[in-house]
């Protein structure tokens, strides 16, 4: 779009609808409602903008988000130091935590092998976590990043370099969703689900 | 299954139509250029989610206006489904299946399913590998949603594996990821390959019975699956296939990654279809390639008939300028019991039981006394 506004306003539209999942009517929509809103509301955005970008970084252990040099997770020390959970993103952490199933710490790839995308084993903190299996005494890595193609490319990368090492590698499960009707599944899922079947 | 029902607005060269159907055959006649053909793409578009002729939704739409509404009332069963498709010039499309949305494409053929086959499909014999390989994987979907998945699956890994090649494999990293794609690969195209093969095993005996009914002759079809990636005889076992695609992809490594692009795979394969033991691409006649286009469509269409225990609509675009009087005779004579529609420019063959006559007059229909 050619630029149609004043000076700064074109600005914010323009930055804004670098966001991701922002398109150009998006960001002229939240551009006028920072500028409707009063002057303490604006200032409370830049500086929550100001502030987290300042104040987080990654984890120097596990690349989650961190306050300071670790994460929460690596910096508590009644979780799990032998069992390491790998996700691609730190909304993925949100997710497991939900389950409050797994106590173990956690290995975030910050995104999955794609070379469409130009993302190969170099871009990811993929051999980052090599450095962790001793030090830590890691015996086992669960490996869970998405179930799509560049999700499993990335669970095997990782199976073949870990497996070497004499530890456990696990991937998680894929099925069903629980609570649900079994004829409401697609047939995707169900045929997955039937695959890794086991007894009982 | 039948459509009772068909109501248009705006889709191509219809501004607005309300058309009741038998269960049994509806010929439908006109000039070139009156729409004819509409009518069925408009059904198809029903039970596929796109036009057959391979043009863009934003083309359905008639001239002026933002979008084509096709609403059909499907019979099944003892109920009625009624399914309505709003095919809009830009933007999504919507899709009610009984007022209610669709989410996926893909589910539109739970509430109908079609065989078209159009003039165009010569190309089935005429044309590349790739159009055989998207004939057999779309009947491949149609019989098992399923492989709408591994072949969407394969193509992804596909992309991920030339982009990769593409980049240049030099260090561990890139090679260590040759082989992910590599076993990737290998796995998805082991099971698109074992379900094509199958699939051929039961579709050769249908499309040879087809073509026989039409020709008045011996079943003379034959048809083998190529893969020129590969010495040995593919069997349907995929833990062979799979094994066999990993040898070949070790063989060929070197020349993929001078070239940069995969060649293993099912994305290269092909079916030779043989007419009295020749290859009917190269040496069979004109009309005898056009015979043998339509055994393709009315093959695939008993066996996709077979597999669902239930019989898809049978669409027929301008067939009888495809054969000559003894055929057309013949194709009349051996249609199968469904709902067919089909069209002609020209005078019917003898022996058309029509349960509707229609005609067709600059996108306006009435009935043909």
């Amino acid at each position: 779009m050619s630029s149609l506004y004043e000076g700064p306003v074109q600005n914010l539209v323009d930055e804004l609808g670098r966001l991701p999942g922002i398109g150009p009517k998006s960001a002229q929509r939240i551009a006028y409602h920072i500028l409707k809103s009063p002057t303490e509301d604006a200032a409370r955005l830049a500086d929550a903008l100001t502030e987290a970008k300042a104040r987080v970084t990654w984890c120097q252990t596990c690349f989650n988000l961190a306050e300071g040099a670790e994460c929460s997770f690596c910096r508590d020390d009644r979780r799990d130091r032998t069992i390491i959970c790998v996700v691609e993103e730190p909304r993925d952490i949100v997710a497991i935590e939900r389950t409050r199933e797994f106590y173990g710490r956690y290995h975030v790839l910050q995104g999955a092998i794609s070379p469409i995308e130009g993302i190969g084993p170099e871009q990811l903190r993929i051999h980052e976590i090599l450095l962790r299996i001793e030090p830590e005494g890691v015996e086992e890595v669960i490996l869970a990043t998405n179930p799509n193609i560049e999700g499993e490319a990335t669970a095997m990368y990782l199976a073949k370099l870990l497996k070497p090492l004499g530890i456990k590698v696990t991937r998680i499960a894929s099925g069903l969703p629980v609570g649900g009707d079994l004829e409401y599944a697609d047939e995707i899922t169900l045929g997955r689900a039937l695959e890794g079947r086991r007894e009982v | 299954m039948h459509l009772a029902r068909l109501w248009l607005t705006d889709f191509r060269c219809y501004e607005s139509l309300d058309l009741t159907l038998p269960p049994g055959c509806t010929v439908i006649t006109g000039a070139n250029g009156q729409g004819k053909t509409s009518l069925l793409e408009a059904i198809d578009w029903i039970a596929t989610g796109r036009s057959f002729r391979g043009v863009a939704d934003s083309a359905l739409a008639r001239a002026g206006s933002d979008a084509a509404i096709v609403r059909v009332d499907a019979m099944r069963g003892s109920g009625v489904v009624r399914v309505e498709a709003e095919i809009r010039a830009s933007g999504r499309n919507r899709i009610l299946v009984n007022g209610q949305p669709l989410a996926k494409r893909r589910d539109l053929g739970d509430s109908v399913r079609a065989t078209i086959f159009s003039p165009d499909d010569l190309e089935l014999i005429k044309g590349g590998p790739a159009q055989r390989r998207g004939f057999i994987d779309d009947l491949l979907s149609q019989s098992a949603p399923r492989y709408e998945v591994v072949r969407s699956d394969y193509d992804r890994v596909l992309r991920q594996r030339n982009a990769l090649l593409k980049g240049g494999v030099r260090d561990t990293d890139a090679r260590t990821t040759l082989e992910v794609f590599d076993t990737q690969l290998a796995q998805t195209g082991s099971q698109l390959i074992r379900a094509r093969l199958r699939l051929t095993d039961r579709l050769l005996p249908a499309i040879s019975q087809a073509y026989a009914d039409l020709a008045r002759e011996e079943p003379a079809v034959r048809a083998r699956y190529e893969v020129e990636w590969s010495q040995s005889t593919l069997t349907d076992d995929a833990k062979e296939i799979e094994e066999e695609i990993l040898r070949s992809l070790i063989i060929m490594q070197s020349k993929e990654i001078e070239r940069g692009v995969t060649l293993v795979g099912p994305h290269r394969d092909d079916w030779r279809i043989e007419l009295h033991g020749l290859e009917a691409r190269s040496t069979a006649s004109q009309g005898e390639q056009r015979s043998l286009a339509l055994a393709l469509r009315l093959g695939g269409h008993r066996v996709v008939t077979e597999v669902l225990g239930e019989e898809p609509l049978l669409l027929l675009d301008d067939v009888f300028s495809e054969l000559d009087p003894a055929r057309s005779e013949a194709l009349v004579a051996n249609l199968p019991k469904g709902q067919t529609l089909l069209t002609t420019a020209s005078l019917l063959p003898d022996g058309v039981k029509a349960d509707r006559w229609l005609r067709v007059e600059s996108g306006m229909v009435s009935e043909v006394e």
